[in-house]
């Protein structure tokens, strides 16, 4: 039943890729050549393609270093830079751009594109990367260097390669953040295929054009997925041996220090100082005005709501899998499983774009309601609460129920006792995970959400729209500070998770 | 003619004390045993050596070149040093084959010959070259972390408790094969273990450490039937310890008069007598001397069955009880009255 | 279904609970209307405040852009769950009566706009206009150095020197209005040139801000951000100045914003009594004194007086109810604008 119930909510989450095969293949090839074969198109994936060739090894380049002067050097400070470079996720991505805009109005096109992602999403690399190095066995640098390899050298051929499991996945998880994303290109006015779909819903609702749109951006997700699968080869890359290993000592950086220093600094001087000074500025110029309570205090309950309701929902969607993948690992389950990633990894646009279509012409009674932009959040967060509920559960092995057991537990009272208080954390946890998500969406909480619905995130992106950059500063500090704290979660979770 | 010299070597790590004035020298082609509990220093010794750490004071010279000096160092990558570690620590994103040549030079011709070459001195199987490190056993890895570290061809090879992560059948096996591997190539070598049995069988030169310091050095049987002390005696193997009246020679005790290597002391002390020294007959009402072998009677009050051997205990005359491994046998029963007696020489421990 | 129904109620009942009284708390109440809205958020929401205030009818918004919305209700279908639909310019309006789905205004309501503001078949009804202007940086262009037609600006002259919102409703709009004066051909070929020569934002506001900071010297867009901004603190429009294009030019595109009560509404007696109200005296008045600086367009309604009048503005007669939204974003999209 379990499985039935996993397999079901694996389906509903390939809706939205079902529907872009779909889409491709009813409409009439003439209309599709016509529809992707125009400059226009071409226009579109130079700009997507040259977006991810530049910010994704300027991610990784500014991710290792930080990572390595965080956990490896020491560097003064060390804690204190580890959290600022993970801090700027509490900053939705169009906020920053937002910031930029504001500080720097003509500031727009492909460099601004690549600085503004690499600052919004270089954390998503730093955190693998960090905790990738947190784990790494010092031994083996040691090794290599009684092997006669000098410094650099042990770098490349032994550090890196170790560390690549985990920049392959904070890659595409940038990258699928880079072809998913509206608010930060639309503000410095930088076309992607996800603004182009916009700009074409807004024109023609879910017309030919944005479905085809939707069709090219699905491939680029693909190959990104692709080339991840590739880079990451099949090789195992875990420690051998038993045994906890030695924690390296930091490396001297000497006089270097002053000039290692100022990486961290500069980085969060862009990625934190420009934000908060901007919305800072924003909110002194705004004065009490900009503060309208009414309106703040109806989308801040809405989008709370919203949270809520989503990550709780997410979680619970997130469950059977989770418990399969652990109690019932086998190959079928671990395909089922791969399917929630595929599903999460469309961008919010295609599936708002799928679900608006679905509802509209096939369910009309789960239109514009509340189950619908709940199924997109779910489809778009269920990674976050799997991951969290997985890595839970497994700390409740299947022993500890039946230790339970033999000292006179019922089953029920076992699970409860015993496996449910152990998973409550990481289930809370995900749905904080989740709920973070919701509370930042923009594109598929705009065209799914119910009538009269108004989100921190859509008041921020109307105000701004109208160039009321004051009047949209205290949502956006609002959204800020609900994310901290989650922020701070994934921080200490990923610390946890590399063992200290 | 001693290859490696270390002097007045010292580290700390903020109020704990690694290592504390130590002294060594290590004959070329000879093998040390540094052995000792965890946490007494050993490995940060063998760290220093290897390069990965610098002294706080102190030399090491290894052939008249001065690798340390205070904090000075030469760096571990020109240092010329093997070094096994602990489990291997052989690249997990490696092949067995790129493992070994890791330090060979990537454009030498004979590379592939010299990888071959290696794996069967180190008795591996060709089949393997190609496989990754997970795929071997934990002997089969601690050969290629061998044949890596000989591929350099190095001066001195460190083994930090290479065998430890082994069952106990195959830590021997892989013990005797790697101490001739070493042997055979000359390499003078350095084994840190805190396994006194391994240390006692591998070393030419054994080294006691503890607490940062080293309280002994010597061959392995003059440590063992010789310790300077009484918590070196219990680490190298079991021990009887008993009180003594010395008399010149001679010492009075619970075995009776016996034997000792002390021919001047007089008074009282401790002696030391290990348990293979020990006889044990089990007809009673012998008399107090069985050939040249002193006895004295004995109650079995308590017996232990481990298969091939027994541990008593027995009741000595007094309230004196000792504990004794013996090979089992079907005469000795708790209650049993037995005669116990010792060979050889009793050791006089130094105060 | 239940269980989904209750949980929008359960939100809005929550909703209603964290902040003070809101509009959509009462979605569900008998005496109340959904509106569909393209206009500018704070203008419906000035109107929809005060229209509230007086009548007791509670109104729900969704707001999105004019194609969006008309073409998810022909979607929607007679199951839209609107009752209203405003916008900012007509092509959405037509869009949506050529599907058929516009209950025809009430008499009294149509007879107060003039003709040329509603539709000929009456089912919709002109609510605000707007007029298209150049806005240009005053420190760079002068009198003589103006674009005298609006079809100038597909001139390779003009290459990277204006900017335009071409995602836009408004824009699109004008397209349209061009599309009617001057046929297929010519659009497509003034399309394939402005390709050329534009430098695209989204947003009106922002071409304007981009011309006030000298990144464009001028954009193509409606008079009222510029009349919005100076009655703020006009920090994006210092340097700005308007041309208007008139003589009947494309570019003195007149567009009106429209408002219509779909058919398949099942508040028809309060939607009617909306449009009554917004076309009146009342919802005209918040035309002129509101911040909106749109044109009024009921019969005797004075408009913001800092605007140039209607009257002056000599734009092309166009038919509102025929500019052909469909064939616009063709256009657009194959010039590669979209």
């Amino acid at each position: 039943m379990l499985s039935g119930l996993a397999a079901v909510i694996a389906l509903l989450a390939l809706l939205p890729l079902g529907f872009v095969v779909w889409v491709a293949l009813v409409t009439g090839w003439d209309t599709v050549a016509a529809m992707l074969f125009r400059p226009k198109v071409g226009e579109l994936l130079v700009n997507t393609v040259l977006l991810i060739l530049l910010t994704l090894p300027a991610c990784i380049l500014l991710s290792v270093t930080l990572a390595w002067l965080t956990e490896r050097s020491d560097m003064p400070g060390a804690r204190l830079w580890a959290w600022l470079s993970v801090a700027p996720l509490a900053i939705p991505a169009f906020v920053h751009s937002y910031a930029w805009i504001s500080l720097w109005p003509r500031f727009h096109g492909l460099p601004a594109g690549v600085a503004v992602s690499v600052v919004a999403y270089f954390p998503f690399l730093y955190l693998p990367v960090a905790a990738a190095f947190r784990r790494l066995d010092p031994a083996l640098e040691d090794q290599a260097a009684s092997l006669g390899l000098p410094p650099l050298q042990v770098f490349c051929r032994v550090v890196l390669p170790q560390l690549r499991l985990a920049i392959c996945g904070g890659a595409l998880l940038v990258g699928l953040h880079l072809l998913a994303e509206y608010g930060l290109y639309v503000m410095i006015r930088f076309d992607t295929f996800t603004t182009a779909i916009v700009d074409q819903f807004q024109s023609t609702y879910n017309g030919v054009a944005a479905n085809m749109l939707a069709v090219v951006l699905v491939l680029c997700c693909f190959a990104l997925l692709a080339f991840e699968t590739l880079a990451r080869g099949n090789r195992r890359y875990a420690r051998l041996g038993s045994g906890a290993a030695r924690r390296a000592a930091p490396v001297r950086l000497g006089r270097a220090k002053p000039v290692c220093l100022l990486i961290p600094v500069i980085t969060a001087l862009f990625a934190l100082g420009v934000p908060v000074y901007t919305l800072g500025r924003w909110l002194v110029a705004g004065g009490t005005q900009i503060w309208r309570l009414n309106d703040i205090g109806l989308a801040l309950g809405q989008t709370l709501l919203l949270c809520l309701i989503g990550g709780v929902a997410t979680t619970a969607a997130a469950l059977p899998m989770a418990w399969l993948s652990i109690r019932r690992p086998s190959r079928s389950n671990r395909l089922l499983e791969s399917f929630y990633y595929l599903a999460s990894s469309m961008p919010g646009v295609v599936i708002a774009l799928a679900l608006v279509t679905v509802a509209v012409r096939v369910v009309l009674p789960l239109y514009q309601t509340l189950a619908t932009v709940l199924l997109a959040y779910i489809i778009m967060f269920l990674p976050r609460a799997l991951v969290s509920l997985r890595a839970s559960i497994a700390q409740a092995p299947v022993e500890l129920e039946q230790a339970a057991a033999s000292l006179g537990r019922s089953p029920a009272a076992s699970l409860w006792s015993v496996t449910v208080r152990l998973a409550a954390p990481g289930a809370a946890a995900g749905m904080a995970l989740s709920a973070l998500g919701i509370m930042n969406e923009l594109t598929a909480t705009q065209m799914l959400a119910p009538n009269g619905t108004r989100t921190l995130a859509m008041a921020f992106w109307a105000l701004s729209s109208e160039i009321d950059y004051a009047g949209a500063a205290p949502y956006a500090l609002i959204m800020v500070l609900f994310s901290l704290p989650m922020t701070w979660l994934l921080y200490s979770q990923s610390k946890r998770i590399a063992g200290r | 003619m001693s290859f490696l010299n270390i002097r007045s070597l010292s580290k700390r790590y903020g109020t704990v004390t690694a290592l504390d004035d130590v002294d060594l020298s290590v004959a070329s082609g000879s093998r040390t045993a540094i052995v000792g509990p965890s946490g007494s220093g050993k490995t940060t010794l063998l760290r220093i050596i290897a390069g990965f750490d610098t002294p706080d004071r102190g030399e090491v010279v290894l052939d008249d070149i001065v690798l340390a000096d205070g904090q000075e160092s030469v760096p571990a990558h020109r240092r010329g040093i093997g070094v096994v570690a602990q489990d291997g620590a052989l690249f997990p994103h490696l092949t067995i084959e790129q493992n070994i040549g890791f330090g060979l030079d990537r454009r030498a011709a004979d590379r592939p010959v010299r990888i071959r070459e290696l794996m069967d001195m180190v008795g591996l199987d060709r089949s393997m070259l190609e496989r990754s490190p997970d795929q071997l056993s934990g002997g089969q890895q601690q050969r290629v972390a061998l044949a890596r570290a000989l591929a350099r061809k190095p001066r001195l090879m460190l083994l930090d408790e290479p065998f430890s992560a082994l069952d106990t059948g195959l830590r021997a096996a892989t013990r005797k094969a790697v101490a001739q591997v070493l042997s055979d190539a000359g390499i003078a070598t350095i084994l840190v273990t805190h396994d006194q049995s391994e240390a006692l069988s591998f070393a030419d030169q054994l080294a006691v450490m503890r607490s940062g310091k080293l309280v002994q050095v010597g061959s392995p049987q003059h440590v063992y039937l010789h310790p300077n002390d009484v918590l070196t005696a219990e680490f190298l193997g079991e021990a009887l310890l008993l009180p003594a009246q010395l008399d010149g020679g001679q010492a009075d005790c619970a075995f009776g008069r016996i034997a000792v290597n002390d021919k001047d002391g007089r008074g009282p002390a401790t002696i030391m007598i290990r348990p293979e020294q020990v006889v044990l007959m089990t007809s009673p009402g012998l008399p107090h001397s069985s050939g040249d072998v002193p006895t004295v009677e004995a109650v079995v009050v308590g017996l232990d069955f481990c298969g091939s051997t027994s541990e008593l205990l027995l009741h000595i005359g007094g309230d004196r009880r000792i504990s004794l491994r013996q090979p089992s046998s079907d005469a000795i029963s708790v209650g049993a009255s037995v005669a116990i007696g010792m060979r050889g020489t009793a050791h006089v421990l130094k105060r | 279904m239940k269980v989904t129904n209750s949980l929008t109620l359960a939100l809005l009942a929550l909703t209603a609970s964290v902040a003070a009284v809101p509009a959509s708390s009462h979605a569900q109440v008998a005496d109340s209307i959904t509106i569909y809205n393209a206009q500018h958020e704070s203008l419906t929401q000035e109107w929809v405040d005060a229209f509230t205030e007086e009548t007791g009818i509670v109104v729900t918004v969704r707001n999105g852009s004019d194609m969006e919305l008309g073409n998810q209700i022909v979607q929607e279908g007679a199951a839209s769950p609107a009752d209203v639909f405003l916008t900012e310019n007509s092509p959405a309006m037509a869009l949506v009566d050529n599907a058929g789905l516009f209950e025809p205004v009430n008499q009294d309501t149509l007879d107060q706009v003039p003709d040329h503001f509603r539709a000929a078949d009456g089912k919709w009804i002109g609510i605000a206009a707007r007029s298209t202007v150049f806005a240009y940086d005053k420190t760079k262009l002068t009198e003589d150095t103006l674009p005298k037609s609006m079809l100038d600006l597909a001139d390779p002259s003009w290459k990277g020197r204006w900017a335009a919102s071409p995602s836009g409703a408004d824009f699109q709009a004008i397209v349209g209005a061009l599309l009617q004066l001057k046929g297929e051909e010519a659009t497509a070929a003034w399309l394939a040139g402005m390709k050329q020569n534009v430098t695209t934002y989204r947003g009106n506001s922002t071409a304007m801000k981009a011309v006030n900071a000298g990144e464009v010297e001028g954009a193509l867009i409606y008079h009222y951000y510029y009349f919005g901004d100076q009655a703020k603190t006009g920090e994006n429009s210092g340097n700005v100045a308007l041309h208007y294009f008139r003589h009947q030019d494309p570019g003195a595109f007149v567009s009106i914003s429209g408002g219509g009560i779909l058919a398949s509404s099942q508040h028809k007696q309060q939607a009617q009594a909306f449009l009554k109200w917004l076309t009146g005296a009342d919802g005209q008045q918040i035309l002129k004194d509101g911040t909106s600086f749109e044109y009024a367009v009921g019969k005797g309604a004075a408009s913001n007086p800092a605007l140039v009048p209607l009257n002056d503005l000599q734009a092309p007669d166009v038919a509102p109810a025929s500019l052909d939204s469909k064939k616009v974003t063709d256009l657009m999209t194959e010039a590669g604008l979209l």
